[in-house]
C-alpha cells in the first residue's frame, strides 16, 4: 500500500515533470539565444490552451477534431512568438539584458489582457474525455491521456535532442547561444537563428500549455502566468539556458511537487518547486548542470 | 628614480624570504575548469617599493591580481598582508585590511558623476549608515565637506578636475583608469594594485601618470603594477617580477632582471 | 454614507489612493532605482503591512461573521493607529530581510525570479492559512480610525490628509537619504559590486539594508491600505499590484523621488478614469452625427460585452507603457537620462 502510493507518486510527478519539461526547454532555447529572461513566456502556454479550445470549437469556421487544433493552435503560437519578438524585442536587442526583461512584462500583461478582455475570466477546459484509470502492472494507475502526455513530453524531448543535435539549425543555435559574434563572424546569419527559436520556443510553450490543459482542466486567463514559476524553477535548476538541464530540472521539480503535495500539504504545489530551487541556488548558484548564467 | 633603491637581490622564483615583505604571495596555484591560470607563483612586495609585474599575455597576472584582491579563491598558497594571511577573504574585508586595487578593464560608476565617483570610496562615513544620515547632519555635513575637499585635491592631483561633474559614462578609456586610481587614493591604502594603469591612457598623459605613482610612491604608499611596456617597467620600479606560464620566472631589481637568461629567452627575446 | 459630491469624492480617492501608490513606487524606488535590485515581488512587502495591521486591530472573530482568524490584538483606535502602522512597516521590514537574505548574492535575472516567486509562495501563504489571515474571505473589519468621530465627508479628507503628510515626510526622508553618502553607497552597488567591494564596502549588506528601507516603506503603505479600505483580501494582493508599481515607477523615472510620486499619481489617475471608458465610448456615439455613428463599432465593434473587459484593457496600456517607456525614454519623466543609460547598460 505504501510502496504502491509512493509508486503513484513518483509517476504523477513524471506526468507533471513531462509537462513542465516541455515548457522549460522552450523557455531556455530562447534564453540561449537571447540571453533575457521572458517573463512573458507563459502567456505562450496560455494562448496554446485557448487557442486549442477555440479551434476545436470551431470558433474559427468548421471544428476541428482535437488534436488537428492542438497542432494547429502550437504552429500559430508558433508564429506569434516571431511576431512579439519583432515587434517588441528586436527593437531594442542591443541594449542589454535589462531593457528586455523589462519589456517582457509589458509583453506578457498585453498578451494576457487582450486574451481576457476578449474571452473573459470564466474558466474553459479542452474537450477531453473523462476516463478511468487503468492498471499498468498492478502497480500504478493511470488514464490514457496521462500516458498520452508522457508520451508526449518524452518524445519532444527526443524531437528537440535530434533537432539541436542533428540539423543545421540546431548546431547554428547553438552557435549562438555559445557567442553570437563569433557565430556571425562565422557567417551565420544570427537573427534568422534567434526568429526561428522564438518559434520553436513559443510552440513548445503552446505544446505545454495544451499538456496542461488536458491534465488539469478548467483554465483561466492567467495560467500560464501562474506556472511560469514553475517553469523558471526547472529552468533555473536545470541551468538557464541548457537544455538538457531544462529537462532534468523539470524531471525534478515534478517530483517535488507531486510528493509535496501527497505528503506535505496540496496548498504549496508551487512553493515546493520554488524552496527547491532557492536551495539548489544558495549552494549552487548556477544550477544542478553547472556553468555560468 | 625616486626613493627607495632595492637593498637586496632576492633569487629569482623566491622572494618569499624577506619578512619585511607588505605583501607575500606564496605559491599561488589557481585553475579554472582544466586550465591552470596561476601555477605556484611566489614573490613578494617590499614595502615603499614600486614593483612591476611583468610577463607576456596569457601569464596569469591578471588573475593572480585577482586571486590577491579576493575576487578569486586561490586553490592552493598563501597570500599575506602585513604577516597576515588573506587568501579566500571577500574583497571588501580585503580592501578593509588596506589593499586597493583597479581593474584591467576600469569598473567605473558609469551612472554617476566623477565626483561621486571618487567620493564613494571615502572610509567610515556616518552618512553611508541609514540612522546616521538621518539623525546626524551635522556630522555628515562636516564629514562630506572634507571628503570633497579630499575628492577636489585628488581630482586636481590627476589633472581630472575639469571632468569632476561629467558622469564616468562620458569618460575615455584613459580617463576611466585614472579615475580608477583615483578612488583607489581616497581609499587611502597601504598597498595599491594597478592593473595595466597606463594602458588606453593618452601618451602625453602617460608620463605625467608614471610621475604622479612615483610621487605616491615618495609619500610612503607601496605600489604593485602590471605592465606590458618594458621601458615603462625599467625606468619607473624598483622592483620586477616576471611572470610565464601561471610561474614566476624571475624576481629583482630591474637590471639585473633585464639580464637574466630565462627572462630574456622567454620574454624579452628580441625585444632590445 | 453621505458623499461629496460625485466628482469630488472620485478626486479624494483617487488621491488618497495615490498617495499609497506614491509610498510603494517609492519603496520599489530605493530597491530598483537606487540599488538596481530587480525586484519583481514587491506585493509581498505591501500585503505583508496590510495583513499586520489588520491582525492587530482587527475585533475578536467571535464579533464578526465568516471569522476562522485565530490571532488579533484588536488594539483600540485611534490610539492604535499608530502601533498599527509601526508593526505594518516592521512587517514589511522583516519580511524584506528574510526574502533578502535568501536573494541578494543572487544575480540580476536571479533575483528578479526569486523576489516574483517568492512573493507567489507569499500569496499562497496568505490564501491557505486562515488561521492568520483568514483565508479567502479575507479581514474585512479593519477598524478606520477616528471613523466615528467624523462624518462620512469628513473622514475621507481627513484620512486623505494623512495619506498625504505620510507621503511627504516619506519623501523628505527618502530625499534625505539619498543625497546623503548612504545614497551614493546604493548607487554605486547599483552601477558596479565588483568595484563597490573592492573600495570596502559590503554590497550584500548594502543591498539588504536596500531591500528593508523599500520593504518597511511598502508595509507602511499597506497598513495605510487597509485602515483606509476596512477590509483586507487576497485578490487585492495579486502581481498586477507589483507591475502596476513598476509601471508608475518606469514612467516618473527610476532613481528619482520625484518622478516615483508623480508616476504612481498618473498611473492611479489613468487606472481609475478608465471605469468611465464605456460611458465615454457611448458618449461619443451619441453625439456623432447620424453619417458617422457606424465608425466606431466599424472599427472597434460593439465592446466585448464581460465585465473584465474595461479591468483587461486597463492592463493592456499598463503593459504598453512598459513597452514604450522602456524603448523610448527609458529615463521616465523625471529621471537622469546619462543615469539611467548606464543603469540599462548593466551586465
Amino acid at each position: 500500500m505504501v510502496l504502491d502510493n509512493l509508486l503513484q507518486t513518483v509517476v504523477f510527478g513524471l506526468i507533471e515533470g513531462s509537462v513542465i519539461a516541455v515548457g522549460a526547454v522552450g523557455l531556455t532555447l530562447s534564453y540561449g539565444v537571447t540571453r533575457f529572461i521572458n517573463f512573458a513566456y507563459g502567456e505562450f502556454l496560455t494562448y496554446g490552451a485557448y487557442l486549442t479550445v477555440f479551434l476545436a470549437a470551431g470558433l474559427f469556421g468548421s471544428s476541428l477534431p482535437l488534436p488537428v487544433a492542438a497542432v494547429v493552435a502550437i504552429v500559430l503560437v508558433g508564429l506569434l512568438g516571431v511576431a512579439v519578438s519583432r515587434v517588441f524585442f528586436e527593437p531594442i536587442s542591443q541594449r542589454g539584458a535589462l531593457p528586455l526583461l523589462i519589456t517582457s512584462i509589458g509583453v506578457s500583461f498585453i498578451l494576457r489582457n487582450m486574451l481576457q478582455g476578449w474571452v473573459g475570466v470564466s474558466a474553459k477546459q479542452l474537450p477531453v474525455p473523462l476516463m478511468r484509470r487503468q492498471d499498468y502492472f498492478g502497480l500504478v494507475r493511470l488514464t490514457d491521456l496521462e500516458l498520452g502526455v508522457i508520451v508526449v513530453g518524452v518524445v519532444t524531448m527526443l524531437a528537440i535532442h535530434l533537432l539541436l543535435q542533428r540539423t543545421m539549425l540546431g548546431k547554428r543555435m547553438r552557435a549562438t547561444s555559445g557567442n553570437r559574434s563569433l557565430a556571425e563572424v562565422a557567417g551565420i546569419d544570427t537573427t534568422n537563428v534567434v526568429r526561428q527559436t522564438w518559434f520553436i520556443s513559443a510552440a513548445a510553450g503552446a505544446l505545454s500549455g495544451v499538456l496542461y490543459a488536458v491534465l488539469f482542466s478548467p483554465f483561466r486567463p492567467v495560467v500560464g502566468f501562474e506556472y511560469l514559476i514553475v517553469i523558471f524553477a526547472a529552468t533555473l535548476l536545470g541551468g538557464i539556458g541548457r537544455p538538457y538541464g531544462a529537462m532534468l530540472g523539470a524531471l525534478f521539480i515534478g517530483l517535488a511537487m507531486n510528493f509535496g503535495s501527497t505528503y506535505l500539504s496540496a496548498n504549496y504545489t508551487r512553493a515546493y518547486a520554488f524552496l527547491i530551487l532557492v536551495g539548489v541556488l544558495l549552494v549552487r548558484p548556477e544550477g544542478i548542470r553547472g556553468g555560468e548564467f | 628614480m625616486t626613493g627607495n633603491s632595492p637593498t637586496e637581490d632576492s633569487p629569482a622564483g623566491n622572494g618569499t624570504d624577506d619578512s619585511q615583505d607588505l605583501l607575500e604571495v606564496d605559491g599561488i596555484v589557481k585553475s579554472f575548469g582544466g586550465l591552470v591560470a596561476v601555477d605556484g607563483v611566489s614573490f613578494g612586495v617590499e614595502e615603499a617599493s614600486i614593483t612591476g609585474l611583468i610577463g607576456p599575455n596569457g601569464a596569469g597576472k591578471s588573475t593572480l591580481f585577482n586571486c590577491i584582491g579576493g575576487v578569486y579563491q586561490p586553490d592552493d598558497g598563501e597570500i599575506r598582508l602585513d604577516g597576515e594571511p588573506i587568501q579566500g577573504r571577500s574583497p571588501t574585508e580585503i580592501s578593509r585590511r588596506g589593499l586597493g586595487r583597479t581593474f584591467q578593464t576600469p569598473e567605473t560608476f558609469r551612472g554617476m558623476t566623477v565626483r561621486e565617483n571618487m567620493a564613494f570610496a571615502a572610509k567610515n562615513q556616518t552618512g553611508e549608515r541609514a540612522l546616521g544620515a538621518l539623525l546626524r547632519p551635522g556630522t555628515v555635513r562636516e564629514e562630506e565637506a572634507a571628503v570633497q575637499e579630499r575628492v577636489d585635491e585628488t581630482l586636481d592631483f590627476l589633472e581630472l578636475d575639469h571632468l569632476a561633474d561629467d558622469y564616468a559614462s562620458g569618460l575615455s578609456g584613459g580617463q576611466r583608469k585614472l579615475l580608477e586610481l583615483g578612488r583607489v587614493l581616497m581609499l587611502d591604502p597601504e598597498i595599491i594594485l594597478l592593473d595595466e594603469p597606463v594602458a588606453g591612457v593618452n601618451p602625453s598623459l602617460t608620463d605625467d601618470l608614471l610621475a604622479r605613482l612615483r610621487e605616491l610612491n615618495d609619500r610612503g604608499r607601496t605600489i604593485l603594477f602590471i605592465e606590458h611596456d618594458m621601458d615603462v617597467v625599467m625606468e619607473n620600479c624598483d622592483r620586477v617580477v616576471v611572470m610565464h606560464n601561471g610561474q614566476t620566472l624571475a624576481s629583482g631589481p630591474p637590471e639585473i632582471v633585464q639580464e637574466d637568461e630565462r627572462v630574456v629567452e622567454a620574454y624579452l627575446g628580441g625585444y632590445d | 454614507m453621505a458623499l461629496l459630491s460625485g466628482g469630488l469624492s472620485f478626486l479624494v480617492t483617487i488621491a488618497t489612493i495615490g498617495c499609497i501608490y506614491g509610498l510603494l513606487t517609492l519603496g520599489l524606488n530605493v530597491h530598483y532605482g537606487y540599488t538596481g535590485l530587480l525586484n519583481f515581488g514587491h506585493v509581498a512587502f505591501f500585503a505583508a503591512g496590510a495583513y499586520t495591521s489588520a491582525i492587530v486591530t482587527m475585533p475578536p472573530p467571535s464579533t464578526v461573521t465568516n471569522a476562522s482568524y485565530e490571532i488579533w490584538f484588536n488594539l483600540p483606535m485611534p490610539f492604535g493607529f499608530p502601533v498599527s502602522l509601526a508593526a505594518a512597516a516592521v512587517v514589511g521590514g522583516l519580511l524584506a530581510f528574510l526574502i533578502g537574505l535568501t536573494s541578494v548574492r543572487l544575480g540580476t535575472h536571479y533575483l528578479a525570479i526569486a523576489t516574483f516567486a517568492l512573493a507567489g509562495v507569499f500569496s499562497d501563504v496568505l490564501v491557505n492559512e486562515a488561521w492568520l489571515t483568514n483565508g479567502s474571505f479575507g479581514m474585512n473589519s479593519v477598524p478606520k480610525p477616528a471613523r466615528a468621530m467624523l462624518s462620512a465627508d469628513a473622514w475621507q479628507l481627513a484620512y486623505l490628509g494623512f495619506a498625504v503628510a505620510t507621503l511627504a515626510g516619506t519623501y523628505l526622508v527618502l530625499t534625505r537619504l539619498m543625497d546623503a553618502p548612504f545614497g551614493r553607497l546604493l548607487k554605486g552597488v547599483r552601477e558596479s559590486e565588483p568595484a563597490a567591494k573592492t573600495l570596502g564596502k559590503d554590497a550584500n549588506v548594502v543591498k539588504l539594508k536596500s531591500f528593508v528601507i523599500g520593504g518597511m516603506i511598502a508595509g507602511l503603505a499597506g497598513g495605510i491600505y487597509a485602515h483606509y479600505l476596512g477590509s483586507v483580501v487576497t485578490a487585492q494582493f495579486v502581481p498586477h499590484v507589483t507591475f502596476t508599481v513598476w509601471a508608475a515607477m518606469l514612467l516618473g523615472g527610476a532613481a528619482s523621488n520625484t518622478g516615483a510620486v508623480a508616476g504612481a499619481f498618473l498611473v492611479v489617475a489613468f487606472e481609475e478614469s478608465t471605469r468611465f471608458i464605456t460611458t465615454l465610448y457611448n458618449w461619443i456615439q451619441s453625439v456623432l452625427p447620424e453619417v458617422l455613428s457606424g465608425i466606431l463599432p466599424a472599427l472597434f465593434g460593439p465592446l466585448p460585452n464581460n465585465p473584465s473587459f474595461i479591468p483587461s484593457m486597463r492592463f493592456v496600456v499598463i503593459g504598453i507603457l512598459f513597452v514604450l517607456v522602456v524603448r523610448y525614454r527609458p529615463e521616465g519623466l523625471f529621471g537622469d537620462p546619462a543615469e539611467i543609460d548606464a543603469l540599462g547598460e548593466e551586465d
